[in-house]
């Protein structure tokens, strides 16, 4: 004979002349919105306050049958926790006496209904999240052992999973031009590594920094994702170019020049001896003259180049060379799209040399 | 002029090359993603894999390193700038990894001091004994 316990409600029925609130889905529409389905008093107050501290407004139920019943009626949710040892009920009645692993039927029957609903199945009774015995299609979910900093991060991918995945066409395309254009700049520093290379380290580095400041890249998420994620490529781009100009600097071969007879023509012999930075200058030179090299015929490009190059803000190349404020933008494009076929990740060429 | 060009200048063009694509216009976008023959839906959608692949890379490569039994401390991950690093508890290896490229010897070579036999799945998430 099954032992049933008598089913209590954590919150206080409201008083007779106020009606009871029906859930609506409004709370899903007005800010980040989770459900968590966890039987007891405690742990529940415990993550519906952890998720209220990350801006989450929280519904609960402590069924999986109460739990699905709010799902089915206000998804979706930004996340829905699962406690993992979640008993049935049976009409009015937790039945504590078969095995409480609803919790992982209740999170496969949410994944049926929305295959991209994110959520994280709460398993305090285990060590560690690699004991949870759960089926193959839930290797991806998330499981929370612990208490601390554990649900903060979880939390913090999701809203890095939500991010990427409210990128707009233009956004993602402005992210890919920026990466390429970085990654074009690096030259040889960029040593075989692509604009893909630099998104992803990016994001890497966000992964890092949800744990901890130190480790990675911290996303503050007041600041627009996109922009983040810029901020990062361009961090990440001039430590790849510190550290290739450290370690790897240019060979004096690789620099040579040869005159109108075939002769060898070192660039180091026209620069002052003994400077640190003799072989970056160098390396500048080149560029800037390869990059002129390019423009000879493109009046405007060279203009801007040559200010950009002499340290001019855009409003004073705008105003030395007459151009107008558009008429800049479109040739700033044009500059890049005509570097960006030179990309070496691309078309073979090296880099324009 | 040469005189007053120097490497911080270079990086200027560098910048404004990058940025000035946060200037353009959504249309402008993508017409310019058109106008290089590309499918801006096609190349936008490739992105985000990029960005969703990358979100998973340090859950990939944690599993690949437990199937392969090292021992890590997953919370212990480093970065020095380039790369990430973690060490075995087993075996002392050094593990690395980058977003792009998970180039270590370790990924591909199982953990010398795990037990023969099957290797246990588990064994990456065992913390540290203290």
């Amino acid at each position: 004979m099954a032992y049933l316990l008598p089913f209590t409600p954590s919150a206080t029925p409201p008083p007779p002349d106020v009606p009871e609130q029906k859930p609506t889905k409004s709370i899903t529409a007005l800010k980040k919105s989770a459900l968590v389905i966890e039987p007891h008093d405690s742990l529940s107050s415990y993550l519906v306050k952890s998720l209220n501290d990350a801006g989450y407004t929280a519904r609960t139920a402590q069924s999986g049958e109460e739990g699905l019943r709010l799902y089915r009626e206000c998804a979706p949710f930004h996340v829905v926790l699962i406690d993992y040892c979640l008993p049935r009920s049976n009409g009015q009645v937790l039945d504590y006496c078969q095995p409480q692993q609803h919790g992982i039927e209740l999170a496969m029957e949410i994944r049926q209904l929305n295959p991209s609903q994110p959520m994280i199945i709460a398993a305090f009774e285990y060590e560690h999240a690699h004991e949870v015995p759960r089926p193959e299609e839930l290797r991806g979910v998330p499981v929370l052992v612990g208490v601390g900093n554990e649900l903060r991060q979880m939390l913090g991918k999701i809203d890095v999973e939500r991010a990427i995945q409210e990128l707009t066409t233009s956004d993602l395309l402005r992210l890919r031009q920026f990466a390429a254009s970085r990654m074009f700049a690096l030259g040889r520093a960029a040593r075989g590594r692509t604009g893909e290379d630099l998104l992803s380290e990016a994001m890497l580095r966000t992964l890092m920094g949800l744990e901890s400041v130190e480790k990675g890249r911290h996303w503050n998420k007041n600041v627009d994702f996109v922009r983040h994620l810029t901020g990062a490529m361009q961090s990440i781009a001039h430590c790849w170019k510190r550290t290739f100009n450290d370690n790897e600097p240019y060979l004096a071969c690789e620099l040579l020049k040869f005159g109108e007879e075939g002769e060898e023509i070192s660039p180091f012999e026209s620069l002052a001896s003994r400077r640190p930075t003799v072989a970056q200058d160098v390396i500048a030179r080149e560029q800037e003259d390869q990059i002129l090299a390019i423009f000879k015929n493109d009046r405007e490009a060279v203009a801007v180049v040559e200010g950009l190059l002499e340290g001019l803000k855009k409003n004073e190349i705008v105003q030395k060379y007459g151009l107008a404020q558009k008429r800049y933008e479109a040739v700033l494009k044009r500059i890049r799209m005509r570097l960006s076929r030179l990309r070496p990740d691309e078309h073979g060429d090296e880099h324009g040399r | 002029m040469a005189d007053r060009r120097n490497r911080d200048h270079l990086e200027r063009l560098w910048d404004e090359l990058a940025e000035c694509v946060f200037r353009l216009s959504d249309e402008a976008t993508l017409a310019e993603s058109t106008e290089t023959g590309a499918d801006p839906q096609e190349e936008a959608e490739r992105t985000r894999l990029v960005l969703q692949h990358a979100l998973q890379s340090v859950e990939s490569v944690n599993r690949r390193l437990s199937s392969l039994g090292h021992t890590i401390n997953p919370k212990s991950w480093k970065s020095d700038g380039n790369v990430f690093q973690n060490r075995c508890l087993n075996c002392g290896t050094i593990l690395m990894f980058t977003a792009g490229e998970p180039r270590c010897l370790a990924l591909y070579t199982r953990c010398p001091a795990a037990t023969k036999g099957e290797v246990l799945s588990d064994r990456l998430f065992q913390r540290p004994i203290s």
